[in-house]
């Protein structure tokens, strides 16, 4: 029954925004949604491990440790955006800048306001799926569900450049996905002659697991590639990434933290389904080379680009890339330790990463450019707790210690030692330490420094409750992990190494 | 009418058709007229519709009728209505000169069909003589070679909307695939395919409308302002 609800939530909060169109009834919607949201999540991650995997309707829906995992990080970070989102909005709104983009058919304020409310919803409905849904076809038709969600979100604010940002994520987004489909009909083919189904269990990822070893070797293969190119394109891995840039500086802050903390564990989630049967029937080395190559790339991909980076905004999406190439590096590192480290990996990126867009989100709104250049430096002086955080966030992000994405990438890197991928490791730590020092110089020049006189940043309650309240989180994180999510990570981790 | 029982006409047929298909999709690389190009997805959507009902009738499973319906409600009628309407409403007939042009495109067109092939070769095992897996061998093909062209349409041409239909393309070659692998994918996928495909192009159908009005032009490569 908990299954249900999960979905049932979200998908009542839309219409319920959309109808009720007054603008604190929708703001109350959202966060009342997702506060319940992460209620049942944590209540299934309890009941997940207690007594194991949870299906319902005939496995048509199925919730195991991996699951619940994903569905807890995502019921997390929407609401923590939700709660920015009221600070984030409101503030677009008394500065009028929906009104300015009327000109360009932006549309006045409550409409934008419940296209919002209404969109972010459905949008997270389609994340719960992704992780709820046992059929594998199922699967891909709710990532593609986060796609045509999101699309809108990107082109909120009506700019011409939103616009191209929308269209590049639609159509680079619909290709990546279109091969995730075509893996997806291989994979089904390829287990046909296995199962000899044609009913709806023929591609029930708990049914296909255990007959994983019989399937057809070449078509799996095959499928596999497909499948990493299209759920990688959705996760943004090089050479795929090229969307994430433009869509995630593009969209309004809290959905960009939703593309950027949530929907890239979706579309890892979908690839870890597909390399657990993969591995299965062709032995982990396939899967792991091709893995440990896309992740190598992506990372070397986002250091140029953070080093010479000059928007803030982009120097995220970098970011993002840069991590999920570290997420996919870990997969491909493989044995226990690599797995349980890309697992903590998420955990960590997702409770870390919205804060990174809040403080992001509160400089742009306060220096209205998202271009170092313009923004001056010292920004410390004018909002001291965004700046504060920023710095802080900065740090977590990169992986310093005492924060908890040290400890991740500590673990992808012993399970780089212990598999025998010396040079991959050493070229890893290269990558790391560039990023993190091109980040820090980067935002120590944004926020420390001289006082350029800006005038002091207004306080707003719930854009400063989210700040404070994350990064008390992260810093906890850094020194506690609460022993039930430790013990779920470890369920899931147990999941990709031995299917079950 | 003996010969309407037996299935070895019926994979005749298909085999045929998908050949047609195959034909078309070519046809709609040099094609540079969009009204053109979307009555070739219409009568190719067509044509699919009528090798799924074949698969259905000579394999006896039902659930391929209703795909088979859809594909012609949706694919076949309602898709090319929709995209015809808003050729009409931004008023934009013809695709600019792509980026390769036409003859070459037809001839790389011609050498991703043989990278179909070299590729469907690896699913052909000889040992199972059956016409079935002879069958499979054809479309599938046919399928990978409509996914490879369509994948370069959308690389290749500049307007929103062709690369629309480059990517609709695509999906057709997928649908194919689906359809001669393994007669369709559990019927609720299907469904769930095509409900995703339908929102897809009404989302894409907006974008197009929004650029159009924002850029006055429709021509793609003029979105040139992200930058590093």
């Amino acid at each position: 029954m908990i299954l249900l609800w999960l979905l049932i939530v979200p998908l009542a909060a839309s219409p319920l925004a959309f109808f009720l169109r007054r603008r604190p009834v929708m703001e109350v919607v959202n966060l009342a949604a997702f506060a319940v949201l992460l209620c049942l999540a944590a209540a299934l991650g309890i009941q997940v491990l207690r007594s194991g995997p949870v299906s319902l309707w005939d496995g048509f829906f199925y919730a195991d440790a991996l699951s619940a995992l994903v569905i807890l990080l995502t019921a997390f970070v929407a609401l923590v955006c939700s709660i920015y989102a009221v600070g984030y909005f409101r503030h677009e709104e008394r500065n009028g800048v929906f009104q300015e983009n009327e000109a360009v058919g932006g549309g006045n304020a409550v409409p934008k306001l419940r296209e919002y409310y209404a969109l972010t919803p459905l949008f997270v409905f389609s994340m719960i799926l992704v992780a709820l849904a046992n059929n594998l076809g199922i699967l891909w038709v709710a990532i593609e569900g986060t796609t045509l969600a999101s699309v809108f979100l990107v082109m909120f604010y009506g700019r011409e450049t939103s616009l191209e940002a929308a269209w590049k994520y639609a159509i680079i987004g619909g290709v990546g996905l279109s091969m995730a489909l075509f893996g997806t009909i291989l994979t089904y083919y390829s287990a046909h002659q296995v199962l000899a189904t044609n009913t709806l269990a023929g591609l029930n990822w708990s049914v296909l697991v255990g007959n994983a070893a019989q399937f057809d070797k070449p078509t799996m293969r095959l499928a596999f590639i497909l499948i990493l190119l299209g759920y990688g394109t959705k996760a943004g891995i090089a050479p795929m990434h090229t969307w994430k840039p433009d869509a995630y500086s593009e969209a309004p802050i809290p959905g960009a933290a939703m593309l950027a903390a949530a929907v890239l564990n979706c579309a890892l989630y979908g690839l870890v389904r597909f390399y657990i049967l993969s591995a299965k029937c062709l032995g982990p080395e396939f899967a792991s080379h091709l893995l440990i190559l896309f992740g190598l790339l992506s990372m070397g991909v986002a250091v140029p680009f953070i080093l010479v980076q000059k928007s803030f905004r982009r120097m995220l999406a970098y970011s993002s890339i840069d991590h999920s190439g570290i997420m996919v590096l870990g997969l491909g590192f493989g044995g226990p330790l690599g797995i349980l480290g890309m697992l903590l990996h998420m955990t960590f990126h997702s409770i870390t990463k919205p804060l990174l867009f809040f403080c992001a989100g509160n400089v742009q709104q306060h220096v209205k450019t998202d271009l170092f250049r313009e923004a001056k430096g010292g920004l410390i002086h004018s909002m001291p707790l965004s700046g504060a955080a920023f710095l802080m966030v900065t740090l977590a992000v990169t992986g310093a210690p005492p924060f908890s994405l040290f400890l991740s990438e500590f673990t992808i890197l012993r399970a780089g030692f212990r598999g025998g991928y010396l040079v991959l490791a050493i070229l890893f730590i290269i990558f790391l330490v560039a990023i993190f020092s091109g980040f820090l110089i980067h935002i120590a020049n944004l926020v420390l420094g001289p006082d350029p006189g800006l005038p002091p940043a207004e306080i707003c309650r719930w854009k400063n409750s989210s700040v404070v309240g994350l990064a008390l989180v992260i810093i906890v994180m850094g020194f506690w992990i609460p022993a039930p999510l430790f013990r779920l990570i470890q369920g899931a981790a147990g999941i990709v190494m031995n299917g079950r | 009418m003996t010969f309407l029982q037996d299935p070895e006409f019926g994979d005749r047929i298909i085999t045929l058709m998908a050949a047609l298909v195959l034909v078309l999709q070519i046809a709609a690389v040099g094609q540079r007229w969009l009204v053109s190009s979307i009555r070739i997805f219409a009568v190719q959507s067509f044509l699919l519709a009528t090798i799924a009902g074949i698969i259905a009738y000579f394999n006896h499973a039902g659930h391929i009728y209703i795909v088979a319906l859809l594909t012609l409600i949706l694919k076949a009628g309602l898709l090319p209505w929709l995209l015809e309407r808003l050729v009409n409403r931004i008023e934009i007939r013809r695709e600019i000169e792509p980026l390769i042009n036409a003859p070459l495109s037809i001839l790389i067109a011609g050498c991703l069909t043989l990278v179909g092939y070299v590729v469907a070769e690896s699913f052909y095992h000889p040992e199972e003589t059956s016409v079935r897996a002879a069958l499979g061998h054809n479309t599938l093909a046919v399928a990978i070679a409509l996914f490879l062209i369509g994948f370069f349409t959308v690389l290749n041409r500049r307007k929103a909307l062709s690369q629309v239909l480059g990517l609709l393309s695509l999906e057709n070659g997928l649908f194919l695939a689906a359809i001669s692998l393994t007669y369709g994918m559990p019927l609720i996928v299907e469904l769930g395919i095509f409900f995703d495909v339908l929102v897809a192009v009404m989302v894409l159908g907006i974008l197009v409308f929004r650029i159009r009005e924002a850029f006055d032009s429709m021509d793609v490569s003029k979105l040139r302002k992200l930058r590093e």
